[in-house]
Formats: structure tokens, sequence, C-alpha cells
């Protein structure tokens, strides 16, 4: 287990390095530039010119990159152009919100997600069937910005119940976060659904109902547990993207966090501010994916016999 | 007892969790909570001397020498009075005695002669670029040495690029000044700043030199002041409606309707400081044929998007600035107005004639150019409906849609675009100069032109004007010269909009300063 650990750990360096490539050409690819952002509106070329020097965004791009790889792999993600500020402080500044945010949105969709799921294997072709079926499809298709709009019509200005927007308590946390959370919901409870239903018509569940096991035991302790598998599979590969889910819904609910960030700093064209989210946001992926297969092999025998 | 100490230590631990993620903030009866208008958002820094992008909060926190009114005219702030010579060479301003910056330290001659000279080599360096020098006359008592005579000096000191900062703390914070701090002598100080998302600001309980423009010349009646950042409208609307916050800064008008609609909400709606317009890029074909670019600009039906999209609100805009501004007012026979037959009867002239499918051509080419415009509902909506009125006269117009910063990165290479459907925000004639002067080519001068009598006009504007009177004459004879080239159609004026929760907020009635800010803000009242 702990050599496969080192292994995958090392696989993630070429897959980091060419993150941080794709990362770097694509914010400098895109037309505009921060200067636009620090000179006012009547400077003259030479001015800009001069300005552009003075960062150093008129060297070759290899030679960018090679100084912000350099910096990055000791830690200092540099300091933001337009924002005057080390990009560390601001990620660390808004990172916080953003795992509040995803991770309670996280395990908002596993505990709905694997009782809706199971509730739907348990009562197939029922009118509870049907529902989650519903809630499944709509999870899966609505656009979570508009989702989000429609749950503060709801829940914020005719019930009243949660603020419209802002970090102000924790209350302000749950439309987000359910925002966040049906999406998941979705996936966990078709995939719980799904592994149930299979598990299911397994022969050691059929020899379950012959030896007179009550339904309920079969299916909580016996099919449920079973099926847990693939669900924690896709948990896993789900990790990562808590940070990287609630870019849009931050900005939405006008939340602070790495979204916000990201979206302020692009707007601005701050080329070290959204390379430093956007590396973040990767590392989260790749490292979540990792935790994932740890997970899986820790469940699993054959995954750890494969290992071996 | 083992699990009821658990259970203790987890409901403790739940309350502490609970307590810190509401940040257990004090309730102040004189609370108010303001949503920036979302042109500012993103605002980097409270650094007047060096930010190129302010919002609000850097007026409530800095005093500036003078203020403007909507009707353009100067009043004193931290200045009393001033005077300057017939040939324009040199100011002299008294200024106000007992005023102190929020650390404590005093307002004097020594901080103007400090000062000034901390703009050059900033971005903000043309602000007091006409300033040779500063000499102190006695403690409260100033005179500026100039290089040139500059009529827009008052202008300048009263923009919110001039508010000026406590020299201690501008020293001891360094870069830092504006960020992690920002120490003036305003209304308001400030206690916290998240860029992107919110400032707090605490009143200043030892103001007493508010301008005349506001009634209140004491301490501000609003105990603390949250400055919001809500870049999704929907949002900010909501959060007006609902209560969550007391003002929005402003309001587009796709909102207008639905805030008149709630009781207890309040729209106010000002003369506009925008102007909308379509560049045209005199550089490429066929837009190098001066009748060709008349013809597109007449066909631009300014009333007709001015009653169709934005509900009759705000005025059509027949020339390039606000109509507050003196300089507005040229003859009329330079204005640009719609007249779609004589827009045909260019075309004629200029080769292009009617072919199939409703498209002119000329030597077989279809008369078919880019229409490019920046993404946002607005601009989305007047360019479809212009791409419509050029189809009426024989003009294929094709929309690009692009983000701010890619489309004026893509305006600099000069030759890709060929009309633009922009806006700008700014209540000052030298905006002539920024968009068309031959030194700012592809962006600001989308329109690329580069005219040798224009450029002498440009500089006897800029730079030949002792007196404001002059400068009105001169700027006047540039901009008619402007117009005269049909290198842009003017399109339309918005009004600007603000909305405020009646039930939460007094407001006068009588807003005073070129639009909703600190002049008017020191007299709302949170009932």
């Amino acid at each position: 287990m702990f050599g496969f650990l080192v292994k995958r750990l090392l696989l993630l360096l070429p897959v980091f390095l060419a993150v941080s490539v794709v990362i770097f050409l694509i914010v400098h690819l895109v037309p505009g530039d921060p200067v636009d952002h620090l000179i006012q509106i009547g400077s003259t070329p030479e001015q800009k010119a001069a300005l552009i020097a003075k960062i150093g965004l008129d060297k070759p791009l290899l030679v960018q990159y090679g100084a912000w790889f350099m910096k990055v792999v000791t830690g200092d993600f540099g300091d933001a152009i337009v924002l005057r500020r080390p990009v560390a402080d601001l990620i660390a500044e808004n990172l916080p919100h953003s795992l509040w945010l995803g991770g309670l949105a996280f395990v908002f969709s596993t505990i709905v997600g694997v009782a809706t799921g199971a509730l739907a294997a348990v009562y197939k072709d029922s009118w509870i069937d049907r529902g989650v079926m519903i809630l499944i499809l709509l999870g899966s298709t609505v656009p979570s910005f508009w989702l989000g709009l429609l749950l503060i019509l709801v829940f914020a200005v005719h019930l009243g119940w949660f603020p419209v927007s802002g970090a102000r308590n924790w209350t302000a946390l749950v439309l987000p976060v359910m925002t966040i959370g049906l999406q998941g919901v979705a996936l966990v409870s078709r995939v719980t659904r799904a592994a149930m239903l299979d598990i299911a018509r397994k022969d050691f569940v059929l020899l379950l109902h012959a030896k007179g096991v009550s339904r309920r035991e079969i299916q909580l302790r016996h099919v449920l547990r079973h099926a847990l598998l693939p669900v924690v599979t896709i948990l896993s590969l789900r990790v990562g993207w808590i940070v990287g889910g609630a870019v849009t819904i931050e900005f939405v609910f006008a939340r602070p966090g790495l979204g916000s960030l990201l979206i302020t700093a692009l707007n601005q064209r701050d080329y070290p501010v959204v390379q430093g989210c956007l590396l973040m946001l990767a590392m989260a992926v790749m490292l979540g994916t990792l935790l994932g297969d740890m997970v899986q092999a820790a469940m699993d025998p054959r995954i750890r016999e494969n290992m071996q | 007892m083992k699990n009821t100490v658990r259970s203790c230590g987890i409901l403790l631990l739940a309350v502490a969790g609970v307590g810190t993620m509401s940040g257990l903030s004090p309730v102040w009866a004189q609370d108010a909570t303001f949503v920036l208008n979302s042109r500012e958002n993103g605002a980097p820094s409270y650094n007047p001397i060096k930010s190129t992008k302010v919002n609000l909060g850097i007026k409530l926190i800095f005093d500036r020498l003078v203020d403007q009114d909507a009707d353009q005219s100067f009043h004193g702030l931290l200045a009393t009075s001033w005077e300057s010579t017939a040939d324009g060479m040199s100011w002299t301003f008294k200024l106000r005695p007992g005023v102190k910056f929020h650390d404590g330290e005093p307002f004097n001659a020594k901080v103007i002669e400090w000062w000034i000279p901390k703009f050059k080599g900033t971005e903000n360096a043309f602000m007091a670029d006409a300033i040779d020098r500063v000499v102190v006359v006695d403690d409260l008592t100033v005179r500026f040495v100039m290089k040139n005579p500059d009529p827009s000096l008052l202008l300048n000191l009263a923009s919110s690029f001039m508010g000026i900062p406590s020299p201690k703390a501008y020293d001891a914070l360094g870069d830092k000044f504006g960020v992690t701090g920002a120490v003036g002598s305003g209304p308001f100080r400030m206690e916290s700043f998240t860029i992107g998302q919110q400032t707090k600001l605490v009143r200043n309980d030892d103001y007493k030199w508010a301008s005349a423009l506001s009634k209140n010349r004491g301490a501000a009646k609003i105990g603390r002041l949250t400055l919001r950042e809500i870049g999704e409208d929907s949002t900010a609307f909501l959060e007006l409606k609902t209560g969550g916050v007391d003002m929005l800064m402003g309001v587009s008008s796709d909102f207008q309707p639905r805030i008149r609609e709630e009781k207890s909400l309040k729209l106010v709606v000002l003369p506009g400081t925008e102007v909308f317009y379509m560049p045209i890029n005199t550089s490429v074909a066929p837009f190098t044929d001066i009748k060709v670019r008349e013809a597109v600009a007449l066909a631009v039906n300014q009333k007709e998007i001015m009653s169709g999209l934005f509900g009759n609100t705000g005025a059509v805009a027949n020339n390039f600035l606000i109509s507050s501004l003196p300089e507005s007012k040229i003859d009329p026979k330079f204005n640009i107005s719609y007249n779609p037959d004589l827009a045909r009867k260019l075309l004629d002239e200029a080769g292009w004639v009617p072919a199939a499918g409703g498209v002119r051509a000329k030597a077989g080419v279809p008369l078919t150019v880019k229409l490019w415009t920046q993404n946002g509902t607005q601009f989305k909506r007047v360019t479809e409906v212009i791409q419509a009125q050029l189809k009426t006269v024989g003009v294929n117009a094709i929309i690009t849609i692009q983000d701010p910063a890619s489309i004026n990165a893509m305006y600099r290479k000069g030759i890709d675009h060929q009309l633009a459907v922009r806006s700008y925000d700014y209540t000052n004639a030298d905006i002539l100069d920024w968009f068309f002067s031959g030194k700012r080519l592809g962006y600001p001068n989308v329109s690329m032109w580069n005219d040798p009598k224009a450029e002498i006009l440009n500089e006897k504007a800029m730079k030949g004007s002792r007196t404001w009177e002059e400068r009105v004459t001169n700027f006047k004879a540039y901009h008619e010269y402007v117009q005269s080239q049909w290198v842009y159609a003017p399109i339309y004026q918005p009004t600007q909009a603000f909305a405020f929760n009646q039930t939460r907020l007094s407001v006068p009635d009588t807003v005073r300063g070129t639009r909703m800010t600190v002049q008017s803000i020191m007299d709302v009242e949170v009932k």
C-alpha cells in the first residue's frame, strides 16, 4: 500500500508539470493583459510599454513560465499584478470559504444521495422511485447558475428563511450548499440506486430471502453495504471538486472564495492570481483522485491485490 | 457520564463553530449596507494616488480639496477658497483649519507640499502633471506654480484620484496603503477591505468639514457602512427586495420597472454620465470612404433604441459628450441624427448599390462589415438593434461579442475591427482627446482616426487654454471637427439610477454632486 502511494505521488509530478504548462499558456494566450487595469485609459502606448517592461511581461513566454514555475515549486505563487498582494495571501484568505462550502455540499450530497438512492431501490417502481428519478433528472440537467437563482427566489425571497447572498453567518451557507449539493445528490442517488438493484439480483441475496431474513435487514445490512463500493468510488472522485465546484455558485451568491477570486482576477487578467487559483483547483482534483484511489484500495481487497 | 461529557463537548464545539462563522459581530442601530455599482467591482486598492480603478469608498475615506456639483460648479472641501492669476500660471488655495486625519495627524499646507509630488511616475501623474511645484505660503495657504495653464485643475482636484491621504500612514504602509489600511480625513474610516467582496467603514465621529453640497456638515448619520460587491444583478436586486441590503448604487434598466413595483423600494433616476456610441474604424475599407462612414452613422436610429430598449428613459445622443457639459452645446448642424434616406443616397454615391438579398455590393463584393461589442445584456441588445438598422440601408453587419479585456486587446491591433458598440462614463470634455487622439490609435482611439487638423485642435483644447471659458470654446471647435468627419455614430445617453429601501433609509430629495456619492450619503439617515 505504501509503495502504491509513493508510486502514485511520483506519477503526479509529470501531471503537475503538464498542468502548470497548460494553465500558464491558456492564461497568457487569451487576449488582454493586466496592464490595461493598471494604466489610465488616456495613457500613451509608450507609458504602457514601460509598465509592461517593468512587470516583465515583455520577456519571452518560456522565460516568464520558467521564472513563475521555479517560484511555485518553492511555494511562492508570486505577487498579484493588479490586486497588488502576494497571491498566497489572497488564496489563503479565500480557500477556507471554498472548503467550507464545498465540504458541506459534499456531505449533503453524500447523505441525501445515498438515502434517496437507497429508498428508490427498495421501493423500485413506486412513487418514491419515480420522485427520486425526477430529482436525479433535474439535478443532472438544471444549470447550477439557474438553480441557485431559483433557490434564492423560493427560500430567500418567498419564504424568507435564508439570506439571498453573502457570508454574514452560517445561514448564508444553506442555499449555496444546496445548489452545489443537489447536483451531487443526483449523481450519488443514481449510482446508489443502480448498485443496490444490481446487488439485489445476486444469489446470496436470494439465499438470504430463502433463509427468512427480513427484507429491511437484507436491504440495509447486506444490499446497501455491498452497493457502497461504487458509491465510494464516485464520491472519492468528487473530493477534488469540493473546491472547484463552487466557482459559479460563489459568484451567484456573492460569496468570498477561490471562485470569486478567480473571476475577479480573470476579469482583470491578473496572471499570477489566475495561475495560482487554477493551479490550486487542479491540485485539489489531482489529490482528490489520489485519495479516491486510496479509499478504494482500502475497501476492496481485489484492488489491493492488483497493486501488489 | 462519558456520553454526557462527549455531548456537551460536541454542543460547545457546535456553538463555537456557529459563533465563528457568524463572526459574532455586534449589531449597530445605524448600520447600512450599500451594493456598489457593478462597474466599480474588483477595485484592488484604496490608494487614491496609485489606483486606476476605485469605488465609492474612496470618496468616503478621503477628502479632496474641492467638490464638484452636478452643474459642474466647484465647492470648497479641504480648501475654503482659491484664486488663480490671469495667465493661469499660479493658483493659491486657502486650506480649512482644524482638519485631522483618522490617525490624528493634522492637515495643513505641508501635507499638500508632500502630496502633489507623490503623483510623479504613477499612472495618475496626469492629474497633477501641470503643477510644477507647490509653495507653502503659510500653515494654511499653498500656491501651485504651474508648468502650463490647466483650466481643468479644479476638475482634477475634485476627482476620486485626488483624495488626500495621511502622509504618516501613507509612508508607513508603503505598497500596502489602500489594501491593509487606508487613512484619510473623510467622513468614514476603513475598518476592513476584502478585495472583490466588501469594504467595512466606520463613521469618523470627529468629522465636521463636509462641503456645502451636504446639508449635514458634521459627522455622518450612518454609523457603520458596508459596501458590498455583487456581480450578479439579479442577486443584488433580490437582496434589496428582501432587506438584505439597503441601497443599490447602480440599477440596470432591466430592473427599474421591478423596483418601481415594490412599495418599500424607491428608485431615483439622475441625469446620466454615460454615452453609448459606435466607433467606425476609419483606417480600413469601406470606412476609409467618408461617405460610407456618414451613411452608417445616419442609419442608426437613436430614438428607436431609446424607446425600444430603454423604455424612453435617458436621452438620445447626437454628439459625443453628455448633455450637461457645455462643450456638448455645439452648432446643431454638426449633430448626428437618424436619416436613412440620406444614408442610402450616400451609399449609392459611394458605389455601393442595392444587390441580391438586400445587401449592397460594389464590384460584386457585398457590403458586409464586422460589428463588435463586449459582453453584457445592454451591449448585446443595442448591437443587435443596430445590426437590424444597418440592414435596412443595405449593410450586412456580423456581430462578435467578447469580454472587455479581450476586446480591448483586439482593438489595439487596429485592423481587425470595423464597427463597434461601446460606451464611456465620464464627465469631462477631454474624453475627446482620449478617444480620438492620434496618440492612442487602436485603443482607446478605436476609430483609428489620425487627422492632422484634429491633432492641432486637440492640442489647442488640451494645452492651449488659459481659462475655463477658453477651454470650452476650444473643445467645442475640436468636438465639431470630430463630428464633421463621421468617425463614430452617437447612440444613447442612459440615465443613472440608484434604489434604496425607504423603510430603512431616509435619503435627501435632491442628490448633490455628479452622482449619488459622499455629498448625499452625508445626509442619508438610517430610520
